[in-house]
């Protein structure tokens, strides 16, 4: 047989350790690339009911806007543009599309319309597109990527013409949209939706708690301390309610917590859904820092959020896809002397995380 | 395991990159039954799987080893580890699977990962109607 | 890549049955399926070549396809088992009902035909017996020059363990002759539970010798072409087939939408690409 069955695709893991005091660390910028989160998990050991200032910033996330079958060509209108793209950030990908499958669409806070198109598509739009980076033997999606507040983009400018024409009368593109604003919020974004089927979504918040939990010693900046793919397993297992409690010997499973561990009687585990801003994810971050100044029994939080599968772009506005999955999230593990550890992974052919 | 990219800066950063360095896979699986009465407990659901190894892969596909780290008796569904090395047979061999007791039956493959956390955020569940 | 589809569903009268199969096809994330009519010549009493059911008769409500927000889109297929040269009848107008057109060689002599000459989109290789004939380059590379594709169809080795010895036997044959060029994997299922996931499938793929990317484009964009050749090879057999195309005329591009409809079929387009990789 000509193929290896023992091998699977590529995947990444970047794993960056540093601390908040360090000047060099990029904690920063690494959150505000990733643009479009869909998940946000914590873990708080030795806690059972989160502090008010954690709870405020869950319940403060912002709201965002799914819009039916909007036609893309909108988010070149005129008035959108100076209302929503040039005054702040706006964060819109399009919903229930398939970024292996169907032509895909995101608008990026820094003003870059993203089109992820199959050839077809491409074709008759007809403007510039690079083919994308996960075509196999033929080339048959492209990629369009435009700067909204470029020159050239202005309204009435030629590429804007040429590219409002393209999605208005040639490609005719459609797609259910999800959109947020910062910092307006809906007021920026009324005005479109308006002409359409919108509705309004807070983010989804969900909490419970866990009792006795095997968990991983985690001393702040010993390096080697924890292998990374087992700490993110724990991590995961803790999040889908899988047991750990498992001896190597035993029938159905043998997934053991990481040595060395202890026991933590009980934890918070805090989640919350939606097409989420890295601005709040920023903002908890500061907050999770300020909680973990005061003395605690467990003195570190872990912080997982995970980008959406089928957006065109994953971090930096670099391309994005799916061969099996589309994993693109990172986990953040923050300790009491301002020391974090960043796991960032990607799946398939994605470029590397920065 | 190769740390592709090694930084040391003085005191505290570090960037360390692996590549495909995982050493499991892990599935979500639904086994969907022409009789939906029917009850599997946890143990028979590994057995079933590992029949299914077995016819095609034989007696060393019956020795590959996977972990059934979670499973909902009332949805028949499961979270299965298998080693990265051995995901192409197992995942195969639940494709191939076609009859429990005698009655059509099929796994459905919801979600395969090489990060556990990437199963409990998949924005492809995101329902917003 | 494009859209998934599966292009073998097996046609029954059950129209219930039917239903479901295609509402699980849906469910499972193809956008576009075939029903499939089998037609088995025998050479002592002559037979009528089935003609296919409007999918508005056998479907009222097509289903939504799983996470998007249009139905799925059913396609016919004809699929002639061939056993005898003169059961390939070309220009046959029973043919032109079909949107698909399959044939299944049965001897050495037919498959050559079949590769290099005959007007037909797929050609369909057995999984329920051992090969009686082997893949000779020249054929499979002409088939492959043509744009016709070679399907092989995974529900037989669900069935039954022998079937699929067969079915994984011949597909690797295929699979070293061809090199993964043109191959589209399809389910021929008759049951619902017969059916995979598309991932499932391109997972499987590997077992029959194709590459990851090859596997994934035989349930994808291999599928594309195939439907793509179908309208050209519908629309070239001398019916002029006019499209509606937009009425404003500012495209510049070097293929206005127009033009690329009526004179170079997007399929040619597409196959283009495929002999020069």
């Amino acid at each position: 047989m000509s193929v290896d069955l023992d091998q699977t695709p590529r995947s990444l893991l970047v794993c960056d350790r540093s601390s908040f005091l360090n000047e060099k660390n990029r904690i920063s910028s690494q959150v505000e690339q990733l643009h479009f989160n869909y998940k946000v998990s914590l873990l708080l050991p030795e806690c059972s009911s989160a502090p008010s200032h954690l709870d405020a910033v869950f319940n403060s996330f912002n709201s965002f806007y799914l819009i039916r079958n909007m036609p893309i060509y909108e988010l070149l209108d005129k008035h959108f543009l100076k209302t929503a793209v040039y005054q702040g950030s706006v964060y819109g990908v399009s919903y229930r599309t398939r970024i292996d499958e169907d032509n895909c669409v995101a608008l990026m806070p820094n003003g870059h319309l993203s089109l992820s198109l199959d050839k077809d598509s491409f074709e008759l739009l007809g403007v510039e597109g690079k083919p994308s980076r996960f075509n196999h033997r033929t080339t048959c999606r492209y990629v369009v990527c435009v700067d909204l507040t470029d020159s050239s983009m202005a309204p009435g400018g030629r590429g804007y013409q040429r590219l409002l024409t393209g999605l208005r009368s040639r490609l005719q593109l459609k797609t259910d949209f999800l959109l947020s604003h910062h910092p307006g919020g809906g007021a920026s974004l009324q005005d479109l939706l308006s002409r359409y089927d919108w509705s309004e979504h807070r983010p989804d918040v969900s909490s419970h708690t866990l009792t006795d939990l095997s968990c991983p010693a985690l001393q702040s900046c010993d390096l080697q301390s924890c292998d990374p793919h087992s700490l993110l397993e724990w991590i995961g297992a803790v999040d889908a309610h899988i047991s750990c409690e498992n001896s190597s010997s035993s029938f159905l499973s043998s997934l053991v917590c990481p040595e060395p561990k202890t026991t933590v009687s009980r934890a918070l585990s805090v989640s919350v859904c939606g097409l989420l801003l890295p601005q709040d994810v920023h903002r908890l971050i500061q907050q999770i820092r300020y909680y973990l100044e005061q003395p605690r029994l467990e003195s570190w939080v872990s912080l997982t959020v995970h980008g959406f599968v089928d957006s065109p772009v994953s971090w930096r506005g670099n391309e994005h896809g799916v061969l099996r999955g589309g994993e693109n999230f990172y986990s953040l593990l923050i300790f009491h002397d301002q020391t974090y550890q960043l796991h960032l992974a990607t799946g398939a052919h994605d470029t590397c995380p920065p | 395991m190769s740390p592709a990219d090694k930084k040391d800066k003085p005191a505290d950063y570090q960037r360390v990159v692996l590549k495909n360095a995982s050493p499991y896979h892990y599935m979500k699986v639904c086994l969907v039954l022409e009789d939906e009465s029917t009850r599997l407990s946890a143990v028979d659901l590994k057995q079933f799987i590992i029949s299914g190894l077995k016819s095609l892969y034989g007696e060393v596909g019956a020795a590959l080893t996977f972990d059934l780290l979670k499973y909902d008796e009332d949805t028949l569904t499961a979270f299965l580890r298998v080693n990265s090395r051995g995901l192409v047979k197992l995942w195969s061999s639940l494709t191939l699977l076609g009859s429990y007791q005698n009655q059509a039956c099929a796994f459905r493959v919801l979600q395969v990962s090489p990060f556990l956390l990437a199963l409990t955020g998949n924005s492809r569940e995101l329902q917003l109607d | 890549m494009s859209v998934f589809m599966d292009l073998n569903l097996s046609f029954t009268a059950d129209k219930k049955l039917l239903q479901s199969v295609v509402e699980t096809a849906a469910h499972l994330g193809f956008s576009t399926v075939a029903i499939n009519y089998v037609f088995e010549p025998t050479a002592k009493k002559k037979q009528d070549i089935p003609s296919p059911t409007p999918i508005n008769e056998l479907i009222d409500q097509l289903p939504v396809v799983q996470g998007r927000s249009r139905p799925i889109r059913v396609l016919n297929r004809l699929t002639i088992v061939m056993s005898d040269s003169s059961h390939f009848r070309p220009n046959a107008a029973e043919y032109r009902c079909f949107d698909l057109l399959a044939v299944q060689p049965t001897t050495d002599k037919l498959f050559h035909a079949a590769c290099m000459t005959y007007d037909v989109d797929i050609i369909c290789i057995s999984v329920t017996e051992k090969l009686p004939f082997f893949f000779k380059r020249a054929p499979v590379n002409g088939a492959v020059d043509r744009g016709v594709v070679f399907e092989v169809s995974y529900s037989a080795a669900i069935r039954d363990s022998t079937m699929r010895r067969y079915t994984i036997a011949n597909a690797v044959s295929l699979m070293d002759t061809c090199k993964g060029k043109n191959v589209i994997l399809s389910s021929a299922a008759e049951k619902p539970l017969e059916l995979r996931g598309p991932y499932d499938i391109t997972n499987l793929g590997l077992l029959f010798g194709l590459s990851d990317g090859d596997a994934k484009e035989a349930v994808s964009s291999t599928c594309r072409s195939v439907v793509l050749h179908a309208e050209t090879r519908r629309t070239a057999s001398g019916i002029i087939s006019t499209m509606r195309s937009c009425s404003e005329s500012s495209c510049q591009q070097e293929a206005p939408p127009a033009a690329a409809d009526s004179e170079a079929p997007a399929a040619k387009r597409a196959k283009h690409q495929l002999p020069d990789d």
